[in-house]
């Protein structure tokens, strides 16, 4: 009976040592075109076409590196821990893979770890003290909140470990108060995405007509600051705007939402929409009304349907932005970190792109 | 099923039920061992005093959580709520706080907000009859909705530093999460396994009738069992505000999952009777140490769950296989 017992203890450890030995480097390398740097330093990409002969990534790619430069050393050979969200999600799948294949590139080690869900804010700081074990040299993080990770930080600075951000900040003051301190903080201007969906709907409509805008979670940063971008855009070039709709990211929800506004708007020019999902559940609704070449629709996040969406000439456009790159910005922001590198700019921005029918060919190996 | 005799078992049946006991702890504890022994050979970090100093840390909250949900368990109930609870307790204090309550103060109201929602959740089951799934189902989703509601969402924080004190790393060994846990589940074996409470759980969750039949108030003592399982989720939320510096409405998601295996994987019967706060805490020790060790490792957090849900089917299936054949024979 015993014998029983332990075998079956067993199976489960011969599990975590076959995972363990799985972790295979990555192969595929953005090969990343030489960094001629042409891009303004706050790596604003606007919606213009990609130049002659660079795919859109490979620019993006570019504008990022000369961002960050002076870029980092190789082949040093140091360790660096990397802490996102859940993996449940492809955003995070294709940030580790920016983390890994920048490593690679450089010449480092980097070991990325994920929580069990979105909301696990315990979880991600437990995976933090635990890497503080270790000898790391650096941890970059995607904080769940922008307090859970604050004890943490602390903790790594008084060890002498460089902590930078990557997507969520950290709250300033909460982390003053807490005596801790980052060395670099990398995002994506959330704002800045939903003021280029609107303005994409104001170049199409030639600058008139009626518009509305749908918004995700109330309360979840990225969501509230697409919105407000698009309302500033919007109320700037003095088009009427209807009472903004909350989509929850969800997109049956949004198809509900865009078939009762329709039917009261028949004059609806534009809409701009807080991710793709809830962009893709409009032109089903509008698709279903036969409305939808009256009324213009863009989206956020080019996820692949989005991309498949305007190809086929349904959804007008999608504000890309790049979870590669956030992965390698965050990898070398660490090692410029760990270098001594001050960085003069509070906040880093990842390119962004907008995608519609004229460039979406451009856009193939965006990741 | 054991015989009762005021709520005791059968003195024939005493030494029996001694070495089922036992045998399954064994069973848990040589799990724990073969992880350790597997982690320190795999990582020269794990055995450092600050990684033992960090599982103990990472357990405090689940360890509290889940002493409360033993007492509920063993009588033969579930509590869905507690994560809700974890929640609601820790921005009650806050909110105090900020409106200028004393800290200590602050840390009663909250503590208590826990108990009286477990307490309305154990009254409605012995008196209205709802199976206590469908209550704390419920009570899950309107404590989490109304913390959201009064909230807005938005967390509260920034909390003086005789507050945050308690969720402090601390120096030493020992830091207050950790006593604290300690602390509750100390108290817990003694309530459990000591105290007229702990034997009317028991007989609750083995025979109910026949406890009733004896005339004990089934009422009163189910609404401490529930009582106590909402004040350890406020313990736990108390902790987790202190370490985090921050109320989170959304804090304690699915903790209570966590909790239930913990119980169940400590030995505690999901039917109610049987089990223990040492079996409970060895099981939350092994999470722990899992947790850790994947972490140390370097090894993806989705094959936490894949192992956590592995160690439960595989710990369960076995004692369950062995009570079937103690029954047949």
């Amino acid at each position: 009976m015993k014998k029983r017992l332990i075998s079956l203890a067993l199976v489960a450890l011969i599990l975590i040592s076959l995972s363990a030995c799985g972790g295979s480097p990555p192969q595929s390398g953005a090969q990343a075109g030489a960094a001629q740097s042409g891009a303004q330093s706050g790596a604003q990409a606007g919606g213009s076409a990609p130049s002659v002969g660079a795919t859109a990534f490979e620019q993006a790619n570019a504008e990022l590196e000369a961002a960050i430069a002076p870029l980092p050393e190789k082949g040093t050979g140091v360790k660096i821990g990397a802490i996102e969200s859940t993996l449940a999600n492809s955003f995070w799948i294709t940030m580790q893979e920016g983390y890994e294949d920048a490593a690679a590139e450089w010449g480092v080690e980097v070991d990325v770890m994920a929580t069990e869900s979105e909301t696990d804010i315990q979880g991600q700081l437990n995976i933090m003290s635990d890497m503080l074990v270790k000898d790391y040299a650096a941890i970059a993080v995607s904080p769940l909140t922008e307090q859970n990770m604050i004890p943490g930080i602390a903790q790594a600075n008084q060890s002498g470990v460089a902590v930078v951000a990557v997507g969520n900040g950290v709250n300033e003051e909460a982390m003053a108060a807490a005596g801790a301190s980052i060395a670099a903080f990398i995002t994506s201007d959330f704002k800045a995405q939903g003021a280029l969906g609107a303005e994409f709907v104001i170049a199409k409509n030639g600058g008139a007509g009626k518009v509305a805008v749908i918004e995700g979670i109330p309360g979840a940063t990225q969501s509230d600051a697409r919105r407000d971008g698009a309302l500033e855009t919007f109320a700037a070039a003095g088009l009427e705007v209807l009472p903004v709709q909350t989509g929850n990211f969800d997109r049956q929800t949004s198809y509900d939402l865009m078939s009762a506004l329709i039917d009261a708007n028949p004059d609806l020019a534009g809409v701009t929409c807080g991710n793709d999902v809830m962009a893709l559940g409009v032109v089903e609704a509008l698709k279903d009304k036969n409305m939808l070449d009256k009324v213009t629709v863009v989206g956020v996040d080019f996820i692949e349907e989005a991309k498949a969406s305007i190809e086929a000439g349904e959804l007008d456009a999608s504000v890309a932005m790049s979870p590669y790159l956030f992965g390698k910005a965050g990898l070398l922001c660490a090692l410029k970190a760990i270098e001594g590198h001050e960085f003069p700019e509070a906040v880093i921005w990842t390119p962004l792109s907008l995608v519609s029918a004229e460039n979406v060919a451009g856009m193939d190996g965006w990741k | 099923m054991e015989k009762l005799r005021d709520g005791k078992p059968d003195n024939n049946f005493w030494t029996a039920i001694l070495w089922q006991k036992y045998a399954a702890r064994l069973l848990l504890i040589l799990v724990l061992l073969a992880m350790a022994v597997f982690l320190s050979l795999r990582s020269p970090f794990f055995l450092r005093p600050n990684n033992i100093k960090n599982i103990l840390n990472q357990m405090s909250a689940y360890l509290t959580l889940s002493v409360g949900m033993s007492f509920v368990i063993v009588s033969g109930g579930i509590d869905l709520s507690v994560g809700s609870i974890i929640a609601a307790s820790a921005v009650a204090a806050g909110a105090a706080m900020k409106a200028g309550l004393p800290v200590g103060a602050a840390i009663l109201l909250g503590l208590l907000l826990g108990a009286l929602i477990g307490a309305v959740s154990g009254l409605i089951i012995s008196r209205v009859g709802i199976n206590a799934l469908i209550v704390t189902l419920s009570m899950m989703s309107i404590v989490r909705g109304s913390t959201i509601l009064l909230t807005n969402g938005k967390p509260i924080f920034g909390f003086a530093k005789d507050f945050t004190w308690w969720g402090s790393a601390g120096d030493g060994l020992i830091n207050p999460p950790i006593a604290i846990s300690f602390g509750v589940l100390i108290l817990g074996a003694l309530a459990l396994e000591r105290t007229k409470l702990g034997r009317y759980t028991f007989a609750m969750g083995s025979n109910e009738d026949a406890l009733r039949k004896t005339g004990v108030n089934i009422c009163l003592y189910k609404i401490c069992v529930y009582a106590i399982s909402g004040l350890c989720a406020a313990i736990t939320g108390f902790i987790l505000a202190a370490r985090l510096n921050t109320a989170e409405p959304l804090a304690g998601s699915g903790y209570e999952m966590d909790a239930i295996a913990a119980v169940v994987l400590g030995g505690t019967s999901i039917r109610g009777g049987s089990g223990s706060i040492g079996g409970t805490f060895i099981a939350c020790l092994i999470f722990a140490v899992m947790r850790n060790g994947l972490n140390i490792l370097s090894i993806s957090s989705n094959y936490q769950q894949l192992l956590a849900g592995l160690i439960i089917m595989v710990a369960v299936g076995v004692s369950e296989l062995r009570r079937g054949r103690a029954r047949e024979i």
